[in-house]
């Protein structure tokens, strides 16, 4: 039957939650399945909307001095121009190898384009400089009565200070050499006269930061107009970049000019004779050279975050990989045998807890002294040393629930394979693995969990392209993209994460029969 | 006036000429191309505006026309960035001008790194949090005004530092990278005022013996956060950091090291010399593709930088320097924000191709050396010979007079633009104490100074 079919495989697939749709649609006990979509489905959709307007309602309430805290919308258009970002440099790099009438097509097109985009940033030029003028004026407005008042009470301070001093001077000239009393007094004096200075200083520079901050006033529309300008700036150099890679630049073209002057020379070899001839033999062979390398010649393409991404999922399954390579088999021997464990326990205790930031160095040391060039290497020593980090830091869950899985088999299964008079080897894989394999599984879910999270850190201090290093270098960048930025990567790590974790979950269904391990 | 206008045609005809022999020999370039060894590259930097030369060179196609693909790729930190380099992971970088030579000399890693380009000159500051900037001013009145004379000793800066260690404390102050020329300006700005930035010594690696302001190392993208939590009470560090402690509205720049030295050298183009010796053709397309890069930074138009801006919008993509095109913009435009009130005209503040900037100079070499010997990073005391073996095996003016005949002959650069030269600057006496700098004189300069190693 397909109801049964569907509600296995969403069981199967880790998306248990949605079940109660697939019973309400074919009218199986509606109110329970009502019940439970409003409990699993209605109030998680309901609390992260809360969330959001608590996050938009929050965000612009606090400003930090590298500006406000993003709202939704803002993250979401940061995370539009890490697409942008991304999208023109893959078009940059298709411009670079297209050939034939594409290009002079595509170059027609540039060309318009940059011919538009140019009248619109005359109109935002003036736009900017009427709002900036705008700004400049009310905050002279503003500034006015202010500097006014600092200046008038300033020389007021001076004048008044003066006085005092004179005041003081004429006192002290004015007492005795036995004069105790009057000698005290001035002292008296003395620390009044400087209190009153004290907190004249305080006043002015209580203004003097007011006028600061006004200073530093920011119109709306002005900053708007300033940031669309900016967006028109770039996309002008990108239009110009894309004609530069469309034409002169291209590798066809490139290829074609390298090709014509080769003849040239040629000619001009084959033409000679005497004592230059060597040297147009060999200028020849370097056109030829050339001409092979330009064709071989890549556009050196930036890694954009989606690149990142992808290589961060690499990363963190060539650990993965190794940390489950050492973890079960080392795990089985520790369940199967109470006096190997006995021998590791001092060591899992010891490394366990390490921290991937004191790994990560000593990972690099080594590794670096396994590869002399990594020009040619296989893997990017940076990305073999984050990959190692992860599996080091996420191969213990694993160990430690296969030892428990492998020692908690049945007796029963034990003494019919005793019966039965099993091998070593058929002991372990008919009987062994399989009934230890759910908690295996549990462990390895656990181990990817803690590698991805590890593997940000990694990335971040070894500068291995990835997630890591984007957010090192989007920090870096200061601008006022950073912080929503930051905001993007927490979001994208975030459902990475989770779909790690449902994969998982999925391997761990397929193998676990029988049991129901919990499906969140 | 006549004059200037007379001037001012000369150099468009000139202008007019350069171009005109540009456009004619440009498919002779093409023909030519140098027969590198390596085609596709990859070179790192630090996001600082001083990274600008390997920037243009690659969006302006400088570096394909020599037949290179580069990928520029940024670095979390100079540590970082000089091992990479080392172990090959990068072809070249953008570098302190320290970090060649502390290489080569063993300070730090030990491997041999050489330069035959330099990147610029100038382009540092040094900031002080907005608590000390009033009490320097309430030292000294005449800073309390909301344009102050220039140049700012750190005389007024003095009484702060002794009132902080009389209770028991000491200032604490940022800087990039112990062989950074960040960390000599500080310290050079501090004992002209007769404060003791500390020595190193042989166990004491983090230079604090004797300080009276503690200097700490501290990665420039995160100077301004350390400032504003308190960490630190000021630091000196490369643009855009100091304007974005201005636009934060958490410090007060005090001076730039174009007052502590009038062009003193900065960044640097580091390879490994056994990758100069391997690719020797690769190395002179890359220094020719550089030296235009320098070039085109540095083109004026009636005295106004008329490329600048164009650099800056490729400056502020996220893949490069990536902070906000208007903060990159006061400084490389030749403005610079000091406070809100103080904007000043500093055309020289970034230099990319002016006064020879690009050659690699021995004499610059030698400074840095005897500022290593100064403050002890140099453990023990070396005869003149010694300064300019060292700087010699560190600079490689070969390579870059190589890469700059071809431009001459491309139509790429003019003669006039080549030094000739014996590698020494002329002595000059440029500085905020305005003791005299004599390169080939480098213990004598040792000697003049009152605080640090004399010998």
């Amino acid at each position: 039957m397909l109801k049964y079919k569907l509600i296995k495989t969403l069981d199967i697939a880790g998306l248990k939650v949605f079940e109660p749709i697939i019973r309400l649609a074919y009218w199986d006990e509606p109110e329970v399945q009502a019940k439970k979509i409003f409990l699993f489905i209605i109030i998680p959709i309901l609390a992260f909307l809360v969330f959001l307007g608590l996050w938009d309602f929050i965000a612009p309430r606090h400003t930090t001095k590298s500006g406000e805290v993003p709202t939704p919308p803002v993250v979401l258009k940061a995370w539009d121009g890490i697409l942008i970002f991304h999208n023109r440099e893959n078009q940059k790099m298709a411009d670079f190898t297209l050939s034939g009438e594409a290009r002079k097509n595509a170059l027609l097109q540039v060309e318009a384009e940059l011919q538009k985009i140019e009248e619109t940033i005359a109109h935002s030029d003036a736009k900017l400089a009427e709002l900036k003028n705008t700004q400049e004026a009310m905050v002279l407005k503003k500034l006015a009565p202010l500097e006014l008042e600092f200046d008038q009470k300033s020389t007021e301070f001076n004048n008044a200070e003066k006085l005092r001093d004179e005041a003081l001077k004429a006192f002290a000239a004015s007492i005795a050499a036995d004069d105790k009393t009057a000698k005290l007094k001035l002292l008296e004096q003395v620390k009044q006269s400087n209190i009153k200075k004290d907190q004249e200083r305080v006043f002015l520079n209580t203004l003097k930061d007011q006028m600061n901050s006004i200073r530093s006033f920011v119109y709306k529309p002005a900053k708007l107009a300033l940031s669309e300008n900016s967006a028109l700036m770039a996309e002008r150099q990108y239009l110009l970049k894309r004609k530069d890679l469309l034409s002169d630049d291209n590798r066809f073209i490139k290829v074609d000019d390298a090709k014509e002057k080769l003849k040239e020379k040629e000619d001009d070899f084959l033409n000679s004779s005497g004592s230059s001839l060597l040297v147009k033999a060999k200028s020849v062979i370097r056109g030829e050279e050339s001409i092979l390398r330009i064709e071989q010649s890549n556009y050196a393409k930036p890694w954009t975050f989606l690149d990142q991404i992808v290589r961060s999922l690499g990363c963190v399954f060539l650990g993965f990989a190794v940390a489950t390579i050492i973890a079960i088999p080392l795990g089985i021997l520790c369940g199967l045998s109470p006096v190997f464990m006995a021998a590791m326990m001092p060591l899992i205790s010891l490394f366990k807890p390490v921290s991937p930031i004191v790994w990560l160095p000593i990972i690099f040391i080594i590794v670096g002294g396994f590869i002399d060039d990594p020009e040619h290497a296989i893997m990017h020593p940076a990305f073999i040393s984050s990959a190692l980090t992860v599996a080091l830091c996420s191969l213990w869950p694993t160990l430690v629930n296969t030892a428990l899985g492998v020692a908690s088999i049945e007796k029963d299964y034990l003494n019919v394979a005793k019966v039965l008079k099993l091998g070593f080897w058929s002991r372990l894989f008919k009987i062994v693995i399989p009934s230890a394999l759910p908690l295996i599984f549990a462990g390895l879910r656990i181990s990817l969990g803690v590698g991805w999270m590890v593997l940000i850190a990694a990335e971040l201090l070894s500068s291995s392209e990835g997630i890591g290093k984007f957010v090192w270098d989007m920090f870096n960048n200061g601008s006022s993209e950073t912080f929503a930025q930051m905001f993007v990567v927490v979001f994208i790590v975030g459902i990475v994460g989770l779909f790690l974790d449902r994969l998982m979950i999925v391997l761990q269904r397929s193998v676990s029969f029988g049991s129901n391990p919990s499906g969140l | 006036m006549l004059k200037f206008v007379s001037k001012g045609t000369k150099f468009l005809k000139a202008a007019s000429l350069i171009s005109i022999i540009t456009f004619s020999t440009n498919t002779f370039t093409h023909a030519e191309q140098l027969n590198v060894e390596k085609d596709t590259l990859k070179f790192g930097f630090i996001k600082l505006t001083d990274c600008a030369p390997i920037v243009i060179a690659k969006e302006k196609g400088f570096f394909e026309d020599e037949g290179l693909q580069v990928e520029v790729i940024a670095q979390p930190n100079w540590k970082t960035l000089l091992d990479n380099v080392i172990n090959g992971n990068l072809d070249g970088a953008h570098m302190l001008s320290g970090q060649p030579i502390a290489a080569t000399i063993g300070i730090g890693t030990k491997a041999h790194i050489v330069t035959p380009f330099t990147m610029d000159l100038n382009g540092n500051g040094i900031t002080v949090a907005n608590s000390i900037w009033e009490k320097m001013q309430e030292v000294d009145s005449k800073l309390n005004t909301p344009k102050p004379m220039h140049p700012i000793t750190a005389d007024s800066l003095r009484p702060i530092v002794k009132e902080i260690l009389e209770s028991g404390k000491k200032m604490q102050m940022g800087m990039v990278f112990p062989v950074s020329t960040h960390n000599y300006e500080i310290r050079y700005w501090l004992a002209a005022a007769d404060i003791h930035p500390g020595m190193y010594t042989v166990t004491d690696t983090g230079g604090r013996t004797n300080a009276e302001v503690e200097l700490s190392v501290t990665p420039p993208p995160m100077m301004p956060t350390v400032l504003e939590a308190g960490s630190i009470s000021g630091y000196c560090v490369g643009e855009p950091w100091n304007q974005q402690a201005v636009t934060k509205g958490i410090g007060v720049p005090v001076t730039t090291n174009y007052d502590i030295w009038k062009n003193n050298p900065e960044k640097v183009f580091g390879i490994t010399s056994e990758w100069a010796q391997s690719n020797p053709n690769t190395a002179i397309a890359v220094t020719k593709a550089l030296i235009r890069a320098g070039k085109w930074l540095d083109e004026t138009k009636d005295g106004k930088l008329v490329n600048r801006e164009e650099a800056i919008r490729y400056l502020a993509k996220p893949n490069y320097v990536g902070a906000d095109y208007e903060v990159i913009k006061n400084s490389m435009t030749g403005t610079f924000v000091f406070q809100k009130t103080d904007v000043r005209e500093l055309p020289d503040f970034n230099v990319f191709f002016k006064y020879h900037c690009t050659y690699p100079w021995y004499s610059d070499g030698v400074w840095f050396l005897t500022q290593m010997r100064r403050w002890g990073q140099i453990t023990e005391s070396q005869p003149d010979s010694w300064y300019h073996e060292t700087a010699k095996k560190v600079y490689r003016p070969d390579i870059y007079l190589k890469a700059a005949k071809h431009l001459i002959e491309e139509g790429h650069l003019d003669k006039s633009e080549v030094p000739e030269t014996d590698g020494y600057k002329m002595p000059t006496s440029d500085f905020i104490d305005g003791i005299e700098y004599d390169g080939k004189k480098p213990l004598e300069y040792l000697k003049k100074h009152k605080i640090g190693n004399k010998s």
